[in-house]
């Protein structure tokens, strides 16, 4: 394919570095590594009721179209760009207007005027979204809310790791591991509480960074007061990507449980590279979407005490959760997730 | 740390802005740099980008430091800015009659609104930091005196010197505004003067222009080009051996390069109309300060070349002057987080 000049436009919180960023710069290199200019620029924004509109119309008004052949779009506000080649890769709508709108989770009041304001937001995001060369998601759950609010179809693209090669398998141990950052809604929270209930000598690994002292200090008092250290550790660091292969590599399995996510979160890929299934739970959002029940992962209720029965069984089960890893991976053949079919669509 | 972009585009203030960021992590803090993508043609697209600038928003920050039009104009409550240059197709270009804004009610009514929105961040801005060509013009336009503050080198043990290799050095970019064809046409006028230049061509056509050029005036044999982007290690090693480096720009801000050859005890050459390069370049102290004509220009090349112990001493003194600003990157950072 002839070389393009590639605008990879998102909007970013400055100093916040998370999944919203990995899909841009993952993307960058791999389209650098085929030839193309690209370049990536990250827009300021708050999704504050008060401004979020000026700041749509802030990104309409870009002058993008000279510079690229083709423009891709990733966090909202950034699908509202104009450009004659636009690609949404549309990762979450602003929920508090939509399928948090009304919930406890939205601290908006439910008035006229912030209904004219969703109303707003909803023509505006549709009208940019219809507009786009290419309308893709990364994920069902995404899909299914862009067909529900904006009756828009989206084609699901399943975002890949970086460095799939990265990752290796070797003898499976007796530790879950879970490796993301620690915050309240990942809720690693209930995996420490289940190893209250655990019956067989089952391990649990927790890796990442904690931005809420409070949060890890709650694991902490946890582990302290039930006397769980012998068998939880907790890593409060940033893990490099070898570390990370490293943990997952002698894991016995991967635990991903948090609330309501709109994909099925890179942790779980990252174990199925290793040949590791991974623990969810039902209420968790997108992660249903890779991890198929009993075949390649477990799914079960969002409580201690079912978590624990699920490490509990992974532990007994040797075989079945080694033939479980060995799914997962070919779970990431059969969804196609890789760079080379990502890539071919996005540019098509 | 914001300002604006071009896409593709890369020069001294891309490099400073990136530089400014790895400094501030170096130092401890947390630092991100967001540049916006800034047009400004038509002349009506200004107002546009006027607008954007106002109308986004940004958390998460103790502190923005914003360099640029309009990326000052995003607002946030502990901004600092460090004015490396005005729009200045609404200011002094303007007056000169280099601006691409018309002279009409409509141009006049765009130019109103760039200076009523830049007086405006630069008097609620929590400090005000400008390079010395900005901070003149600060004063002369808007009755404000900002603290000057000189951009540092980032990585001054490269240019440590060296033995004089015999030739005039022209780093940079190489475009009309740089005006390295009034150098080739200066060689005609300063006999077996070498010159080297060395940078990256604003557009396709000016390798073969600057070539042609060369042939017309006879000097071909005498220049050397290496027209392309330089690594530092690269760019450094010229500016290391060379007599002299010549910097002539038509009425720049930048002083980069004359810093840069001052570190490694280089003369400058350069012209009465470069702008802000003239607050460190003075006529027989620190380098040479010549019209900029070929006949001048080449005079000066020549005398640089035929007395080559007075063009060390000349670069000596430069390095003294450099060394006495203290112009240090701690020290900047102190004074933008002050």
């Amino acid at each position: 394919m002839t070389p393009q000049r590639i605008g990879l436009i998102s909007s970013a919180v400055p100093l916040i570095f998370g999944g919203g960023r990995f899909i841009v710069e993952w993307l960058e290199e791999k389209l650098r590594d085929r030839g193309h200019s690209v370049e990536t620029i990250y827009i300021p924004a708050v999704y504050d009721p008060d401004s979020v509109i000026e700041q749509m119309a802030a990104f309409r008004l870009m002058d993008l179209d000279p510079h690229f052949d083709r423009a891709i779009t990733f966090r909202p506000p950034s699908h509202m760009v104009k450009h004659r080649r636009k690609v949404c890769w549309f990762i979450h709508h602003i929920r508090t207007f939509y399928d948090l709108w009304d919930s406890e989770y939205c601290d908006l009041p439910n008035t006229a005027q912030t209904r004219a304001l969703r109303d707003t937001i909803w023509r505006a995001d549709t009208a940019a979204l219809a507009s786009a060369h290419r309308l893709f998601t990364n994920s069902r759950v995404v899909a299914d809310r862009l067909r529900r609010f904006n009756r828009l179809e989206g084609e699901v693209l399943y975002p890949p790791v970086m460095h799939p090669e990265a990752f290796r398998s070797e003898a499976y141990g007796d530790e879950i591991v879970c490796v993301c950052r620690m915050e309240g809604h990942k809720r690693q929270h209930l995996l420490v509480e289940a190893m209250r209930y655990v019956q067989t000598p089952v391990r649990l690994r927790l890796c990442g960074l904690a931005s809420n002292p409070a949060y890890l200090g709650e694991l902490h008092r946890t582990i302290t007061q039930h006397n769980l250290a012998e068998r939880a550790t907790i890593e409060h660091r940033w893990i490099s990507e070898e570390e990370k292969a490293d943990r997952l590599a002698r894991s016995l399995a991967a635990a991903y449980i948090p609330f309501d996510e709109d994909s099925y979160g890179y942790p779980t890929l990252e174990a199925a590279h290793a040949k590791r299934c991974t623990v969810t739970v039902s209420d968790s959002g997108g992660v249903p979407e890779f991890v198929e029940q009993g075949r390649n992962g477990l799914i079960v209720e969002p409580q201690p005490e079912a978590l624990a029965d699920a490490f509990d069984r992974l532990y007994r089960d040797r075989n079945g959760t080694i033939t479980m890893g060995e799914a997962a991976e070919m779970r990431v053949r059969e969804l196609g997730i890789n760079w080379d079919a990502v890539i071919a669509r996005l540019l098509s | 740390m914001l300002s604006n972009r071009v896409p593709y585009i890369r020069g001294r203030a891309e490099e400073l802005s990136f530089n400014l960021v790895r400094q501030l992590q170096e130092a401890g803090h947390q630092a991100e740099e967001m540049r916006i993508p800034f047009s400004w043609s038509p002349t009506e697209r200004l107002i546009e980008e006027m607008v954007i600038a106002r109308s986004l928003r940004l958390t998460n920050v103790d502190r923005v430091i914003a360099l640029k039009f309009p990326a000052y104009l995003i607002p946030h409550d502990n901004q600092v800015i460090w004015l490396l240059h005005q729009f200045r197709q609404a200011y002094d270009l303007f007056d000169a009659g280099q601006s691409h804004i018309e002279r009409s009610p409509r141009g006049e009514a765009i130019r109103a609104a760039i200076r009523a929105a830049d007086e405006d961040a630069f008097r609620s801005a929590r400090a005000l930091y400008a390079t010395p060509g900005a901070a003149k013009r600060l004063d002369r336009y808007h009755d404000l005196h900002a603290h000057v503050l000189f951009a540092p080198l980032n990585d001054p043990e490269l240019f440590s010197g060296g033995d004089d290799g015999g030739f005039i050095l022209a780093a940079g970019r190489v475009g009309h505004a740089e005006r390295q064809g009034l150098l080739i046409e200066a060689l005609a006028h300063a006999p077996g003067v070498r010159l080297r230049v060395a940078g990256p061509p604003d557009d396709a056509a000016m390798p073969g222009a600057l070539q042609a050029l060369a042939e017309r005036c006879g000097v071909a044999d005498r220049v050397i080009f290496d027209l392309r982007f330089l690594p530092r290690e690269e760019l450094a090693a010229l500016v290391n051996e060379c007599t002299a480096s010549a910097y002539i720009p038509f009425d720049e801000d930048s002083v980069g390069y004359a810093m840069e050859a001052f570190q490694a005890g280089k003369p400058v050459i350069t012209s009465t109309d470069s702008g802000g390069v003239l607050d460190i370049v003075q006529d027989g102290e620190t380098g040479l300060v010549t019209a900029p004509r070929p006949e001048t220009l080449g005079q000066a090349m020549a005398r640089m070349i035929a007395d080559r112990s007075r063009a060390a001493c000349l670069g000596a003194a430069g390095r003294s002057l450099l060394a006495a600003h203290n112009i240090t990157w701690p020290k900047a950072l102190e004074r933008l987080l002050g």
